[in-house]
């Protein structure tokens, strides 16, 4: 399992004036700006679950995965996953653990995928069987088989991620990072991924943590969401519970002679308000929806929840 | 043990996928600086009216000249900036997940490039044997050959731990790479790859002997070409060995403080 506690991460980056005045002054003297990626967050993930970080950028969303998978050491705090502490790059961690980053490939570029994947296959030190068995199974449930043999780097955006997760996954990890997987894949291509990460999850059960700007990723795939925002956790819990905790409003979309709108009203106004509308306006057209997954996780950042 | 040998014929996989790129390096580069430099001494010997300077004549310069440069390439082996690259646009991450040493990772994957370069040398000194007339008096055989060679290999490990020392300053500074290119410098220029040690003054070579450059290209090339005796070249190997394992401390002192810094930037 994860267990995090009191996780605090800080980066000191200088801070230059624009201009060739500031370009100047840096050569002598920088001044030093210190950001708070993370600052004392707690979590605990069980074996089996898949949990979904949200949050916008530079929330610290992939600095925490970049923690957990022992890239990164942290400021203060303590986290071990599967009993190993990260950043000490015990082997028998490392082992059973994998990151796949969406804007960063780790197959080798100039090379097919499958000289990678002998390579990894030494490197994890999984034995023959094992290695067949996943590689059949990897490939076949990707649809990938054709082109295990073409340079990465004439692939297809959508086959080089898929290419990505079958390296992933050869050594069979207890705990899977996704950041970002669907980034820049065409719908399709995200279905797929999608798809695949689901049944993978079903089948295997390892500890996942999910981040990705896409809100079909995060609700397709995680029951359970944390919401990160300036470093700190402002929501742990299901995502079924965020829904309903902001689901009793309504959302309004109008369109008249003169202009389009919308309105986010209590749903125990929402005859008094389409009166008033249908009084005021000349209607064209007039829908009436819940608010979408992307509008609630949008209000939680902004406005914040508090703890669960 | 095994992934050693799989990165090794990665890395050589690597270099093969591209044909042009290969024969260009493999060929090309070393014909420019042998034609470039042939020219060169051969308009010096001409002025001076000599027929040998320093205890070289014309035809050693000229397979001086040879080796050189293919030397150079198997003691520089990868590209500038092997690590500090890396570090900088974050795809340093691959290593440190990956369940082995990322600095024995980077060691082998260099030292393959040497292996490669080593091969080259091989071929070229072949090729030199069958086609040249008079080298001598250099005492060159292919025993020497396969001693420099291996003398190429062991000063190559000393000079990635070199390197790795200076590209892990990227931990700490973003760019690094004018001093990567300085220690190539002065590496070539105080191991006698612009001009033959030879050449230099006695106290500079007085001096210079304290230093590991001597024994990084000057010793090897002269393995290669005969003029060094054995007790020369175990002198140079165990002088290369106490330097490497002084790398090495510093090296891994370096990567204890500088890790910390990592941010892993570009993912």
């Amino acid at each position: 399992m994860i267990n995090v506690q009191n996780l605090t991460k800080s980066f000191t980056t200088h801070v230059k004036e624009p201009g060739l005045k500031g370009s100047l002054k840096s050569l002598i003297k920088r001044d030093k700006k210190t950001k708070f990626a993370l600052n004392g967050v707690n979590l605990q993930i069980k074996q089996g679950e898949i949990v979904g970080l949200i949050g916008a950028n530079g929330a610290g969303k992939t600095t925490l995965i970049k923690i957990l998978a022992g890239i990164v050491h942290p400021t203060s705090g303590e986290a071990t996953v599967l009993g190993y502490k990260p950043w000490q790059r015990d082997n028998r961690y490392r082992k059973q653990m994998s990151l796949i980053m969406g804007q960063k490939a780790q197959v080798w570029w100039d090379l097919p995928a499958l000289d990678s994947f002998i390579l990894l296959k030494e490197i994890y030190q999984i034995d023959n069987f094992t290695y067949k068995k996943n590689l059949e199974f990897l490939s076949d449930t990707l649809m990938i088989k054709d082109q295990l043999k073409i340079q990465v780097r004439r692939l297809s955006l959508g086959e080089r991620m898929k290419v990505e997760l079958m390296a992933a996954l050869l050594h069979n990890p207890r705990v899977i990072f996704l950041d970002e997987p669907t980034i820049g894949l065409d719908i399709s291509a995200q279905k797929a991924v999608r798809e695949f990460m689901k049944n993978y999850q079903v089948e295997f059960k390892p500890i996942t943590i999910l981040t990705s700007h896409y809100m079909a990723d995060i609700q397709e795939l995680c029951p359970r969401i944390v919401i990160i925002k300036e470093g700190q956790f402002v929501y742990d819990g299901s995502l079924s519970k965020v829904q309903r905790m902001l689901g009793d409003n309504k959302v309004l979309s109008v369109t008249t002679e003169k202009e389009i709108f919308q309105l986010e009203v209590p749903r125990t106004e929402l005859s008094i308000k389409t009166k008033e509308i249908f009084e005021n306006h000349n209607v064209l057209d007039l829908n009436i929806q819940d608010p979408s997954i992307e509008n609630i996780i949008e209000s939680i950042m902004r406005n914040g929840l508090g703890p669960p | 043990m095994n992934w050693w040998r799989h990165v090794m014929a990665m890395e050589i996989r690597k270099i093969l996928a591209y044909r042009s790129d290969f024969w260009i390096i493999f060929l090309g580069q070393t014909a420019v600086q042998l034609v470039i430099a042939t020219a060169l001494w051969k308009s010096i010997f001409e002025t001076q009216g000599t027929i040998q300077m320093n205890g070289f004549t014309l035809p050693m310069m000229t397979l001086y000249y040879l080796i050189v440069p293919i030397g150079m390439r198997m003691l520089t082996g990868e590209n500038i900036g092997f690590i500090s690259r890396e570090i900088y646009d974050g795809s340093f991450n691959r290593y440190l997940i990956y369940p082995l040493s990322v600095f024995q990772y980077k060691a082998v994957t260099y030292l393959t490039y040497s292996l490669f370069y080593g091969v080259q040398l091989i071929l070229l000194f072949s090729i030199y044997q069958f086609t040249m007339i008079d080298v001598t008096p250099t005492l060159m055989t292919f025993v020497h050959l396969f001693e420099g060679v291996a003398l190429f290999l062991i000063s190559a490990t000393t000079y990635v731990l070199m390197a790795m020392l200076i590209e892990l300053l990227a931990l700490w500074a973003d760019n690094i790479w004018t001093l990567v290119v300085m220690l190539r410098f002065f590496t070539s220029f105080f191991g006698g790859g612009f001009i033959p040690l030879a050449f230099f003054p006695l106290w500079a070579r007085e001096i210079l002997v304290f230093t590991p450059f001597p024994y990084l290209v000057s010793l090897p090339v002269r393995t290669v070409m005969g003029q060094s005796s054995s007790i020369e070249i175990t002198l140079g190997i165990v002088v290369l060995l106490c330097w490497s394992f002084f790398f090495m401390g510093c090296v891994t002192l370096m990567w204890n403080k500088g890790q910390k810094n990592y941010s892993g930037v570009g993912i």
